[in-house]
């Protein structure tokens, strides 16, 4: 298909893992974070850390929004689901992730009904096909997802669909970025910047990055080239002295953003004082819920939550890998009591989190090198 | 249960989508499209321009977030 295969042209990124390695230089180690889950899981399927010369280590970011929904949140969603008349709706990796006691998906064995939507608009028509349930959808992602369920809520207040309400967990990428340069647990030279996030923020919010901690950003695009042509030219700011936003990803995402798409976010959502990211704490303004335009269709002031906070298992060690201090490997549980079939932490549920992704992909290669 | 072995995480995460327009709904805001698979969708068209039959979008959640530019 047009704007899939050239970008997954194998002499093409032969060629440019060999600008790359012309780029490098020999005593210097690299370390860039991909901010992004989608980047993560292209990187292990396509086997592109493979082309990188050993001294460019690629670091996998919070950028997943089912990895860093805390389990308190999931405990919440829960309940919900199992209150009087409710139908439950949310996305497919999310009924696997695991709250205190089970998943959405136990829930749903235990005889709550939750129901994989593929679109909050799925939810929506749930919601008019049983005028006399309650249907709630259980609404997570960034910024590339949350115009998508403004525009399902707009919807539903336009078609008074007086049965369906949100349950919102929709994060924001900018606040997580800054806790993680603040993190003294970490050194990186430079960022891969969400590609879809960027389709709808634009550039302009990741200017912070260059400016206050001295890192190049370069926005990209999820195809093996479009990362590997990302660290190109990350590897030619740095050469250059320079850091500045870059926007490899130009055939998607426009500087300013997607101007329809952020006004109808500020009309539907405001930002939480704080919200829970899983390994990485109460991370300020970081969330969002309802705007007080659209409360009546908030499940959090219709429904009664729990709310409570609760603590990650002790053996997972999913905040270190969301952070990027350690690789997906080096979890003490990976691949023997945390599996995608059995996930203990997050980022094992989500094709698009590291271990996931890492255990799918990444540990045949990574077999290859020990042998 | 979604299928996290496909290409995409489907329902979920900073993914994106690219889809051909095969029919458009302007009334309703929608657009009949196909994903590299051939497999058909109905997408929300609010977030992007005027579409037209043929043209390619990035889809993410069911809702078009871009037009596929070539630059």
């Amino acid at each position: 298909m047009k704007f899939v295969d050239e970008f997954r042209d194998a002499e093409l990124g032969r060629a440019v893992a060999a600008e790359i390695l012309s780029l490098v230089e020999p005593g210097r180690h690299y370390k860039f974070m991909e901010v992004c889950g989608g980047h993560t899981h292209s990187i292990y399927k396509y086997g592109v850390d493979d082309l990188l010369p050993a001294n460019v280590e690629l670091v996998h970011g919070p950028g997943c929004p089912v990895c860093v929904i805390p389990m308190g949140r999931v405990d919440d969603g829960i309940a919900l689901a199992h209150a009087d008349g409710v139908i439950f709706t949310c996305f497919g990796d999310m009924m696997r992730v695991p709250g205190s006691a089970g998943s959405l998906l136990d829930a749903k064995a235990a005889g709550a009904d939750v129901r994989m939507v593929y679109s909050p608009l799925d939810a929506l028509r749930i919601a008019k096909q049983n005028p006399g349930r309650e249907v709630v959808f259980f609404a997570i992602g960034f910024e590339t997802t949350a115009p998508s369920t403004a525009l399902t809520l707009k919807r539903a207040r336009a078609e008074r669909v007086e049965n369906f309400s949100c349950m919102c967990s929709h994060v924001t990428i900018v606040p997580p970025l800054k806790a993680l340069l603040e993190s003294p647990d970490l050194r990186l030279d430079g960022f891969i910047g969400p590609g879809h996030v960027s389709t709808i923020v634009g550039a302009r919010p990741f200017e912070f990055i260059p400016a206050d901690y001295g890192k190049p950003v370069v926005i990209a695009g999820f195809e093996p080239l479009d990362i590997l042509q990302a660290i190109t030219m990350i590897l030619r700011q740095l050469e250059a002295g320079r850091c500045a936003v870059e926007n490899q990803y130009t055939r998607v995402v426009p500087y300013e953003g997607n101007l329809r798409a952020l006004q109808v976010m500020a009309e539907v959502f405001e930002l939480r004082p704080h919200f829970e990211w899983r390994g990485l704490g109460f991370i300020s303004h970081s969330g969002l819920k309802l705007s007080e335009a659209y409360a009546d269709l908030d499940a959090e002031r219709r429904f009664s939550v729990p709310g409570v906070r609760v603590a990650d298992p002790k053996a997972c060690q999913c905040g270190e890998v969301l952070k990027g201090v350690i690789k997906p490997w080096e979890c003490k549980v990976f691949g023997t009591a945390c599996t995608p079939e059995r996930p203990i932490g997050t980022c094992m549920v989500s094709s698009e989190g590291a271990c996931a992704a890492y255990y799918n992909f990444g540990r045949f290669a990574r077999e290859r090198e020990v042998v | 249960m979604t299928d996290c072995d496909s290409d995409h995480c489907i329902t979920c995460g900073d993914d994106g989508v690219p889809m051909t327009v095969l029919a458009v709904d302007i009334e309703r805001g929608l657009a009949l499209c196909s994903d590299a698979e051939g497999a058909h969708h109905t997408v929300e068209t609010a977030l992007v321009d005027p579409v037209i039959t043929g043209a390619a979008l990035l889809v993410h959640a069911g809702t078009a977030i871009a037009s596929l530019q070539e630059r």
